[in-house]
Order: C-alpha cells, then structure tokens, then sequence
C-alpha cells in the first residue's frame, strides 16, 4: 500500500486505519506544537520516504507512554531516526527490561532522550554487557544500575573493548569498581583512559600499586584524571606542557598499533 | 589477566628507572618528569648524510620536511649575531669575564644531519647502499654529532677517538675531510669489528688507507703510556649507564644484578679513560669528554676529578672550554639543561626527543 505521490505530502497511510494516519494534524493531535509537527512531519519524510506510518504512530506513542513530553521526543528522534523502525512491541519489551534493571521513572526517561540509541540495543545485548560486568568484572547490581544510567552507550562499546579497559583500569592503574562507578569511568574511552593514565605514568606522577596496594608516590585520584578538561590535566595534574602531550598521544597511538600488529603477528603464527 | 602478566619481578629495566627516580628526582629536580616520560618514549633519529655516497637522497629527505640541523643553526645563529647586538655584547662580557673568550665555532660544511621537525614524530626510512656499496646516511642521535662538531677539527689534524665503536663518532669526523690521520680505538675486539664494517659500508676504500686510518682493541684507560702528547684532538665517549637504552632493553642492561660491579666502577673507569685522553693529547690540544647519561657522578664528577689528577699526577695544566657558542646554536633542534657549572647536556623531551648526552670540552694549556 505505497502511497501515490500526490497523497505523500499530507498522508501516507492505508486509509482503512485512520487511526495510523501520521499527518500534520494528527500531530497536532499529540499535543506537539504547530514548529514542531511540522518539523517533525518534514523530518520524518526525509528520513524514511515511504515509510510506514504505523510504525511511526507506534514509536511516538511508545514515547509518549513512557512519559516523555513533545520537544523530548523530538529530540530523541532527531537524535536517533532509527528509532522509527523498531517495532512497538520491541520497544516495550527493551523498556520493561530497562525497568527491570532498575532504571526507576525519571532516570529511564532522561537516558532515553539523552542516548535514545539504548531502545535500538536488543535484549540480549544489553543482558550479555549486565552479565559480563557482574560475572567478569565483579560490579554489583547497584553498580550496574548506576553504569547504564551514567553511561549508557556501554552497552554498545563491543565486549572486548569493555573487557580492555576495565583490565587496564583494575590492574594497571589499581582501581576497584566503586571508583570506576563513582568517577563515571565508562564515559570515556579506552583511549583517553590510556593517554591521561601512561601520560602521568611515564612522567612518574603514577604507579600500580603492588600487591598489598601500596605505591611509593601518591597517585591522583582517578577523579582528577578523567572529569578535567584537558588544559587542566595536562598543566595541573600532569604538569606538563600541551605540547608535550600532544606529542605524546601520537607516540602512544603509534606504539598501540605497533603492539596490536605485532600481537596478531603472533597470532596468525 | 592481560595486565597481570607474568614478567621478572626486577628486569633490569625497572631496576634502571627506580635508581634514576632517586637520583634525578633529587639532580635534575622539577626537569626530571618531562625528562623521564622522554627517555620512556620513542627516541627521534638523526641522518647523518655520507658526503661520500652518490645516492645521498637530500632531495627526498627535504620532501618529508627534514632538516640539516647543522647549517639551520649555523645560519640561524650568525643572523641573531646581527640582529641583537646587545645581547651579543653581554655574552662576550662574560665570556671574556670567565677567560674564555672563543673564537666562533667553526666547523665542515661537509657535516650535514638532518632531523625532522619539533613535534614531528615520522621515522627515517633505512638507509639503502648506493652502486659503489656506499650507504646514504648513517641513523644515529643527532645529539651524538654535538661532541664531534664541539671538538673542533681543524685540516690537518691527527684525531684520537679513544672509545670508538660502534662508530657513528668517528664516522662524523671523517665526513668533515678534515682529518689527517684518526685513531680509532675500541677495547671490545667485537664492537671493533662492528666499527670497521660501519666505515667500510660509508667510506670509499682510498680514505680508509694505513697512513689515514688506524684502527685498534687497546684498553683505552693505558692510552697514555703508549702515545704521549700526540693527538691534536682526542673524543673520549666513554662507557656510562647509557641511560636510554637502559630503562628500554633488558638485553645487555647494566643495571641487571649480576653487572652491580661494574656498574658501581663505571666513574673510576670513566675517569682513567678521560686521563688518557688528556695525556694522549699534545699540548695546545683539545679533548672533548662527553657521555650518554644525565648522571652528574658519570659527567661533571669526572671532569672535574680529572683535571684535579692531570695537574696533581701529570703535571698538566687544563682549560674548560666554554660550549656557550654551540648551545647558542643548537638551542632550536635540542633542549639543553639549563646552568650546568661544566660542561653542556642535552636533556631528552617529548617533542625533541634526542639525548641525554653530555658534552665537555678541555684544552691542554702544558
Ligand atoms: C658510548 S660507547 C662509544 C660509542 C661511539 N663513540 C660511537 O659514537 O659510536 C663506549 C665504548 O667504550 C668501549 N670501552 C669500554 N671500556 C673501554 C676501555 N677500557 N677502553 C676503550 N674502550 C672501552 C665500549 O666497548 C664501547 O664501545
């Protein structure tokens, strides 16, 4: 039931569901503003052509269910066209399983407009990240919780990846989960991670603590590592010059790739 | 499990860094951290050109944007001379202060080395043999050229290089063509080897003749009984904790156990090779002691030890040459520690990553 272009610009529907009908009007019906449906009802034809307006009416709705006002849902959509081809049911069930992790009314609904991508993420992804961060990392389920709703694109980053950084933070840099939690690790990448952390390591601001957790200098708090700017890590924490670090992060980025070859290297032998 | 691998509980790398945490930290005080994230990080190269190959591909190395450090600072120093005729003023007042006033260092335009740019971390490509065998240039730290271009040769010269090998030293010394007859000495009949195989791989078999070129294995530290007030120039570049390469490699590391010994005589042993130095050179000569590692116990103890014993035990009188002149022009291609009381050092940095080395110049007045 492909709409004929005449009829694309007001309605794309099969017209024995009205109750499907995305158009300007109805909208206006969902309470967006006058701006914002017709935003809204360009963006969506852009986006998707011939789309099917069902799905589209059923996303909305699933938004708006759950709590969110108009310009939310905007933005979230705005943010995350891909939304619009997630089946209702899906959604609810990512949603109820959200819930499910604890993500209580209000935290759901900021990390849904804040990272709408986690409503893409099927079950089973997000399940698979939750055990391995309980089963390999050893996080609470308070931890967990409080890691999806600070930092919700975990559930994407690839398990290798995850399991990579939280390897280097535990062992090389002698830091237990709470502090991961609490300094919202899992906001930044490995990478970042890596450079702030050997940065201030080969300049011998920074040791693994041995086996006892002892270190012979004290270490800066993770906090200070990662929630600075980087003008401020580098000046203050690492006191350093940019130029310095800047050099520094292409020498790093070039070892890491020499190392990674040379490991598949071995690898493939 | 990745991060707990299972490695030596003291490689001798780690023991490296420990010891120089303690030394530097307190020597070199708030210098030392940038200093030490340089030395932990990939060092930068210099192409020292061989004048001798024809496939010397300046052409290509200038495309990558590299350099001649040397020329660069030559041109660079003589136009500040110029423009800033004040401040000239104020280092010759000094220089004359101290006794020490130099003519402007002269040098071979035949030395070239090229370097890539502050901050720009590409490498050099091997260098290839051209028709005749001959390679291109010579890979080496471009701060290792300083010693050799401090020590001034003049045409004519008779040149000791007392600890030679693996060679990248006297290579730059034959490239000035200056050198009337080098003696290059190495007591590691191995790295003998080694030196020869680098100047036969550079330098045409017509240079490398008996009344040029004499290369020997003698323990450098008896120099002084075999050839006495002999050598216009004497480079004595001796053995030291090579800093660099000991927080890199655990292979041949002498901070390893079992090398405590040695380690702990290296002074003693740095000392006796530079007295040679001194007594092997003729009176009116220069001698330039110079070193790898930032160790004040291996460098300006040393120095100073030396012309104490020179003038006690040998009747010598010493001059310290002022290297001012060279730091002067060399202080955009390296970073130099500021204020030494003798000698000059070119500390490692992240953006400049060459060095350590340690340079000092002396002058036998007797
Ligand atoms: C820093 S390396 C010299 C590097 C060389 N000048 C160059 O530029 O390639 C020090 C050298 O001193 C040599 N050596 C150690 N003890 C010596 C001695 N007693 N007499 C002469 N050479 C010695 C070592 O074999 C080593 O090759």
């Amino acid at each position: 039931q492909t709409a004929t272009p005449s009829a694309q610009h007001n309605q794309v529907i099969s017209p024995d569901k009205p109750a499907a009908e995305l158009s300007v009007s109805s909208l206006l019906d969902m309470g967006f503003t006058d701006s914002q449906a017709r935003h809204f009802y360009d963006s969506v034809s852009n986006v998707r052509g011939r789309r099917d307006a069902k799905q589209v009416v059923s996303t909305l709705t699933a938004l708006f269910v759950l709590g969110l006002n108009p310009s939310s849902v905007q933005l979230a959509l705005d943010k995350c066209p891909e939304l619009y081809t997630v089946k209702e049911a899906q959604l609810q069930q990512r949603i109820a399983h959200l819930r499910k992790l604890g993500l209580v009314e209000g935290s759901l609904q900021r990390m849904v407009v804040h990272y709408p991508k986690i409503l893409t993420v099927p079950v089973k992804t997000v399940k698979n990240v939750v055990q391995f961060l309980r089963q390999k990392c050893l996080f609470t389920t308070q931890q967990i919780t409080e890691i999806l709703r600070e930092s919700p694109a975990v559930v994407l980053e690839g398990q290798d990846q995850l399991e990579y950084k939280f390897q280097y933070v535990y062992f090389r840099m002698g830091i237990k989960q709470a502090e991961m939690v609490r300094c919202r690790l899992f906001r930044f990448s490995l990478k970042e991670v890596r450079n702030r952390h050997a940065f201030l390591e080969r300049r011998g601001f920074y040791q693994t603590p041995d086996k006892k957790g002892q270190t012979t200098i004290i270490n800066p708090k993770l906090d200070s590592i990662l929630n600075v700017d980087q003008d401020t890590f580098v000046t203050g924490v690492a006191q350093a010059s940019l130029e310095e670090y800047d050099v520094f992060q292409r020498l790093l980025a070039r070892e890491w790739k020499e190392k990674d070859l040379e490991q598949s290297g071995i690898k493939a032998h | 499990e990745k991060w707990a691998a299972t490695r030596p509980k003291h490689p001798p790398t780690r023991l490296a860094l420990q010891h120089f945490d303690a030394t530097y930290g307190t020597e070199l005080g708030s210098l030392w951290p940038s200093i030490r994230i340089a030395l932990l990080s990939e060092k930068k190269y210099g192409a020292l050109i061989n004048v001798f190959s024809s496939d010397v591909s300046l052409a290509e190395l200038q495309v990558q944007g590299c350099r001649d450090f040397i020329n660069d600072g030559v041109v660079q120093t003589s136009f500040e001379g110029g423009a800033k005729n004040e401040s000239s003023d104020v280092s010759m007042a000094k220089a004359e202060a101290d006794g020490l006033q130099e003519s402007p260092l002269q040098h071979s335009p035949n030395l070239q080395c090229f370097v890539f740019q502050r901050g720009d971390i590409r490498r050099f490509k091997p260098a290839r043999p051209d028709q005749f065998g001959l390679f291109g240039y010579y890979l080496m730290d471009a701060a290792s050229v300083l010693p050799c271009l401090a020590l001034d040769v003049k045409d004519g010269d008779t040149v000791l290089d007392l600890c030679a090998a693996p060679g990248g030293k006297s290579l730059a010394l034959l490239q000035t063509q200056l050198i009337r007859f080098l003696c290059a000495n190495d007591s590691s009949v191995s790295r003998t080897k080694r030196l020869k195989q680098v100047l036969q791989s550079y330098i045409p078999k017509q240079f490398l003749t008996e009344d040029t070129l004499r290369i020997t294995s003698f323990d450098g530290t008896m120099w002084g009984e075999i050839e006495k007030n002999a050598f216009d120039r004497v480079l004595v570049d001796v053995p030291c904790t090579t800093d660099r390469h000991s927080l890199m490699e655990d292979d041949n590391n002498i901070f390893n156990k079992s090398r405590t010994g040695e380690r702990r005589s290296l002074p003693q042993l740095q000392l006796e090779l530079l007295l040679a130095g001194i007594i092997a050179a003729c009176p009116g000569g220069e001698i330039v002691y110079s070193t790898c590692t930032l160790s004040l116990n291996q460098n300006q103890s040393v120095v100073e030890q030396a012309i104490h014993l020179a003038q006690e035990q040998h009747n010598i009188h010493l001059q310290v040459v002022s290297l001012r002149p060279l730091v002067q022009m060399f202080k955009n291609t390296f970073h130099f520690a500021p204020e030494l009381h003798l000698g000059e050092m070119v500390i490692p940095h992240l953006a400049a990553n060459f060095g350590p080395i340690y340079l000092c110049k002396l002058r036998r007045l007797t």
